[in-house]
């Protein structure tokens, strides 16, 4: 077991190689480039830049003094972000989400199971409808819609709450974010786990099990619950990298400075430092995340093997 | 004696039995209706009504819903009539959303259950290729086929489908570890069953529960994405509309005319209700061990 | 010396008297002088030789202040200097208050200010902006370009407190320029001890009326009151926070409930709603700046004037300002706009027409032309509702009036900008706000060969009389040959301007000291004060 960790831990270093190498190529054949400006930036000005960060050297060695600096743990200087490295604006950003996204997750877990256990067992009764028509609201309504009805409702017709705004992980600015992601990620669980625990509960060894008379709720988290959390598993793991790096959405509406701003941001203005450095991070998460995930299949399910 | 003879019953296919369990459940039924109504408005609504889904009225800006003139939703702050775009923005949501939905489907069933059935090193490649394509930034590469191929929908279809596929791929070979281990495969590879024949025969149908649940959500998940994308200026072009991005224009003016979001939000709300509805409704139907 | 030097100098020391925050009398403050705003988008960076956008300057001109400053009216006073003279044609002479001390104690002196702009105008430091100003340096653009040494720069001190410019050719708004934040003194100590984490909090030095207290990337900068600012008495606020949203939605939520006071812009085709809403809130003030539709020169359908003028003719400018964008901005019929110093406002004879028969006119130079009905006309600009709303009523207005079919293509903002840099589009949107108020800086976008003429058009004869008008000194000729200079490009119709831009935002009604910044949208924290409310 412990050699199949190390193997998957060596392994996230080709990977990020790959990614890193590829975004790269990409990031220089997209059209526009970091200093394109409303106002056409002089002949001059342009060769300064470029000798200033090295753009002026060919391809190839650009690539590898940036292999060089990122094998020494230097992610660079940001084009956009002049005053900051690339490793500063990370260091302050990645917390930031993954705080929300991480809380988020927790919540839209449990929540998302508990649903889906209570449908399932409930299976096409009145109650299954009500529990899929509340817990999909997530799924249904964009988070475009559904954060600003959250606004509209709980910090501007009831002044209960900001209506956005950060401060150094203060509660308060938490509590809309953190809702409106986990409002969006327990519908896909509950869905899933609805329909996984179903599938097992018709299976034979719970019917043996209930054939001996034990209660539901036992057979249940004693034996049908493990299982079937086998799929739901598997989506926790892309939805939680999502949630930490891509809540773009979230973070603009609720003015958050997290990692989903860096990215878009880092896209749009061409910021090739910053974007290939949040690549590289991304790509180390979800590395570790499904790591875990796929660890977590050996727990749920004996009888895999690695 | 002769009744008894002449009337052979007819054998009980499981197709027949799943349709029979399918019809039984009451929400799905009804979300089958209603996806159906939805789809022939959007297909043939436009053609029935008079006014044009890109003919501006300086008149009329931002009128709320009214009978006059058809404008039974209202019009947006351009004069348009939203009844027509709503129809009109259907028939690219839809659209998009099935193929989208079938094409990233198609390849992560297949992915997923050729790296969970193989296993060690061939899972291990191909789960590695799907955490680096995790991590690549999806807005530069769309930024990039756009402007390098051009505006077209079936690349944004493309586009798309490129990074749908990744989560389904995850599930699949997820549920197909697990499946592989079950004592029915064993039992199968015991008796020198072929592999490929194993894998239609005994794990294909076992998937099909998740990966029928799991197509159901990636369908708002797609809708969604041509929004976003639309908004960037790399999906349909104007006139041209979706109902994503009829909703996000709709969301920006909430406060001062409710009508723009509401009914573009309210038809793909119902019509997600109802795919996740049929979504449940299938799996249960298609459970192998459902009597 | 000319009378004309003399009264400039005496105007110099009159406004060098004006002081900041005028509270009428009889006012009554809050106990709590502390204000919120919304800046728009992250600031690229506080150190002065790097700062180039509105955001970023203006949080810059609380922090470092130059040798002049401008008011919430847009007028030029005292900042460093308290007095300056144009000695003769291409010379100015600044004197420096005592006074005048960085946030450290240390005392501000010419040399400081001749280490910013150098250092400003360093190849090395490569700064983005760094031509904008080089201008009005003698042998500045050289030192941008790597010719010239940096001690070649048209400026030195004649003793420590007293700085004397020299300009390449007569600037008469030379004072007004030198209250730009990249042109604000620098402190070398600071920056060679920290090198580039010198603008952190903590480490920066500033000599503005405000000091930086905490940065926090994508949220939020908030600078407090320096207590050693020269002007300290004057100043009210006492805690400034600049946040950094860019969703305008965001930003109406933020405001209406009550986390800020001060909007940066309006979500687009709120502003009637909000103005019936909040009434007293609502500030929209002319800017120096106009929205037109840049239109290649270059372009085979396009180098004919007479196509380029028919297209312009039909706009019903007056609908699109009134009705499409509603918000307050003037229609535009010339290339000058209300506000601009140093030429009289252009304006197109057939703006006062009524539309047949201009539309009547414009089919009669198309077919002139050559064009014929359904043609197809291509336009790009860049993903937003609003700019969308006007592509869409520039394509109708073309399409019922003269029957050609336009094609709009949104793109994203880089992309457009490189299409327009290379001349590689037909019709596209833009805009331009003025930094400087001086009519060479608009009639800079239809010069020949300017960075800034993304029409790619071309008139010699206009051009050589601009050339002309910078050279002279007396300020009735200057204004008199740019003003033949703008008529000239613009019966030329290199672009289609259409409207003057304002700046419509919502602003508490407890913050005093606000004021149309004279057409900059330019504002100090100093000349706020709240209000008791």
């Amino acid at each position: 077991m412990w050699a199949y960790v190390v193997r998957r831990l060596l392994v996230t270093i080709p990977t990020v190689l790959a990614v890193v190498t590829i975004c790269y190529l990409l990031l220089h054949v997209t059209p526009g480039g970091p200093f394109d400006s409303e106002r056409k930036v002089s002949e001059a000005v342009l060769a300064n830049l470029q000798a200033k960060y090295h753009l002026d050297l060919p391809l190839w060695k650009q690539y590898l003094l940036y292999l060089n600096d990122l094998l020494h743990g230097d992610l660079g200087a940001s084009f956009r972000y002049a005053d900051w490295s690339v490793n500063d604006l990370v260091a302050r950003a990645l917390p930031v989400s993954l705080v929300i996204g991480g809380t988020a997750m927790a919540i839209a877990v449990v929540l998302g199971v508990g649903l889906g256990i209570l449908a399932a067992l409930r299976q096409n009764s009145a109650v299954d409808v009500a529990v899929m028509l509340l817990g999909n609201i997530g799924s249904v309504l964009p988070s475009f819609v559904l954060g600003p009805v959250l606004v509209l409702v709980f910090a501007i017709a009831l002044p209960w709450l900001p209506s956005g705004g950060w401060d150094d992980f203060a509660p308060r600015y938490m509590i809309l974010p953190i809702a409106l992601l986990t409002l969006i990620n327990m519908s896909t669980i509950g869905r899933i786990m609805r329909g996984s625990l179903i599938e097992v509960l018709s299976s034979n060894f719970i019917r043996t099990a209930r054939a001996k008379g034990l209660p539901m709720r036992l057979v249940v988290m004693r034996h049908a619950l493990r299982p079937a959390l086998l799929p739901v598993v598997s989506v926790v793991g892309p939805l939680a990298i999502a949630s930490i790096t891509s809540a773009i959405v979230t973070e603009s509406w609720f003015s958050i400075p997290g990692l989903g701003k860096l990215i878009v941001n880092g896209a749009s203005d061409r910021d090739y430092t910053l974007v290939l450095g949040l690549v590289v991070l991304v790509t180390v998460l979800a590395v570790l995340l499904n790591l875990i995930v796929d660890l977590a299949y050996a727990w749920l399910d004996p009888k895999i093997r690695y | 004696m002769a009744a008894l003879v002449d009337t052979v019953p007819a054998g009980r296919s499981p197709w027949h039995d799943a349709r029979q369990r399918f019809l039984r459940n009451r929400a799905a039924v009804a979300s089958l209706v209603v996806l159906a109504l939805i789809t022939l408005a959007c297909v043939f609504g436009p053609m029935l009504l008079p006014n044009a889904f890109d003919s501006v009225d300086w008149n009329l800006m931002s009128a709320p819903p009214t009978r006059a003139g058809w404008h039974l939703f209202g019009t947006d702050e351009l004069g348009r009539d939203l009844l027509v775009r709503t129809l009109i923005g259907g028939r690219i949501s839809l659209m998009v959303g099935l193929l989208a939905t079938v094409v990233s489907t198609c390849i992560g069933v297949v992915w997923g259950a050729v790296a969970g059935f193989a296993g060690g090193r061939v899972d291990g490649v191909m789960m590695r290729i799907v955490d680096m394509a995790y991590a690549v930034p999806y807005l530069l590469i769309a930024i990039l086929v756009v402007t390098v191929f051009g505006r077209d929908i079936l690349l944004v279809v493309g586009a798309i489908a490129a990074f749908s596929w990744l989560d389904m791929a995850r599930v699949v070979r997820g549920q197909t570890l697990s499946i592989k281990s079950r004592e029915f495969v064993e039992a199968a590879r015991a008796i020198g069953v072929p592999t490929w024949r194993i894998i239609l025969q005994h794990v294909v149908p076992n998937l099909l529960g998740v990966v029928v649940i799991y197509t159901s959500i990636l369908v708002p998940g797609v809708i969604l994405s041509e929004s976003v994308l639309s908004f960037l200026g790399l999906g349909v072009q104007e006139p041209m509309t979706s109902w994503g991005v009829l909703i996000h224009d709709g969301a920006a003016v909430m406060g001062t005319s409710p009508w723009m979001i509401l009914f573009p939000a309210g038809a793909l709300s119902i019509t997600l209700y109802c795919a996740n509805f049929i979504g449940d409704g299938l799996r249960d139907a298609l459970d192998p061990k459902e009597r | 010396m000319s009378l004309r030097i003399v009264l400039a100098s005496l105007l110099a020391i009159a406004t060098a008297f004006a002081g900041a925050a005028a509270i009428p009398p009889g006012t009554v403050l809050s106990p709590r002088q502390e204000m919120v705003r919304n800046n728009g988008a992250e600031p690229e960076s506080l150190d002065p030789a790097h700062t180039e956008t509105v955001n970023a300057t203006e949080i810059g001109r609380d922090l470092f202040e130059g040798l002049t400053s401008t008011d919430h009216q847009g007028n030029v006073v005292a900042g460093v200097a308290e007095s300056w003279k144009q000695v003769d044609a291409t010379t100015w002479v600044f004197r420096l208050r005592r006074n005048a001390v960085w946030s450290n104690g240390q005392p501000v002196t010419a040399d400081d200010f001749l280490y910013g702009w150098r250092r400003y105008l360093d190849p090395k430091t490569a700064s983005l902006s760094a031509t904008i100003y080089a201008i009005y340096f003698v042998n500045g653009m050289d030192i941008v370009a790597g010719r010239k040494p940096l001690a070649d720069l048209g400026a030195k001190a004649l003793d420590p407190y007293t700085l004397e410019v020299k300009t390449p050719g007569p600037v008469p708004f030379l004072p007004g320029v030198m209250a730009a934040a990249q042109l604000a003194p620098q402190p070398r100590a600071t920056i060679e001890k920290f090198g580039k984490d010198w603008t952190r909090p903590g480490n920066i030095v500033g000599n503005g009326a405000y000091v930086l207290k905490d940065w926090q990337v994508n949220s939020k900068v908030i600078v407090e009151k320096n207590p050693r600012y020269w002007d300290a008495a004057n100043v009210q606020l006492t805690r400034v926070t600049f946040l950094c949203v860019e969703d305008s939605s965001a930003d109406l939520k933020l405001y209406q409930s009550g986390e800020e006071d001060f909007m940066e812009t309006l979500p687009p085709g709120a502003y009637a709603a909000l103005k019936a809403q909040y009434p007293n809130e609502m500030r929209n003030d002319l800017l120096l700046g106009i929205r037109v539709y840049s239109l290649n020169n270059k372009d085979p359908l396009l180098k004919d004037v007479r196509v380029r003028k028919a297209l312009s003719m039909v706009i019903d400018r007056e609908v699109l300002a009134g009705r499409i964008t509603a918000d307050g901005q003037v229609p535009l019929y010339g290339l000058a706009v209300k506000g601009l110093a140093g030429a009289q406002p252009t304006r197109y004879d057939w703006a006062d027409w009524p539309m047949d028969k201009r539309v009547a006119e414009a089919r009669r130079l198309l077919a002139e032309a050559g064009v014929k009905p359904g043609t197809h006309l291509k336009f790009v600009y860049n993903n937003s509702d609003y700019h969308r709303k006007m592509a869409i009523f520039a394509a109708s207005e073309w399409k019922t009036k003269l029957g050609l079919e336009t094609d709009i293509d949104s793109l994203e903002f880089k992309v457009l900008i490189r299409k327009r840099h290379d001349g590689d589009f037909q019709i596209a949107r833009n805009g331009w706000v003025f930094n400087v108020n001086d009519a060479t800086i608009l009639l800079n976008l239809a010069e020949c060969d300017s960075d800034f003429n993304d029409d790619h058009s071309c008139n010699r004869a206009a051009d050589a009389l601009i050339a002309q008008a910078k050279l002279l000194d007396d300020p009735a000729r200057r204004e008199a040959l740019l003003s033949q200079a703008a008529r000239m490009m613009a019966e030329d119709y290199p672009m289609i301007p259409l409207l003057q831009y304002t700046a419509p935002r919502l602003v508490k009604p407890w913050v005093g000291g606000y004021g149309d910044s004279g057409g900059t949208d330019r504002y100090r924290s100093k000349d706020f004060y709240i209000l008791k409310h």
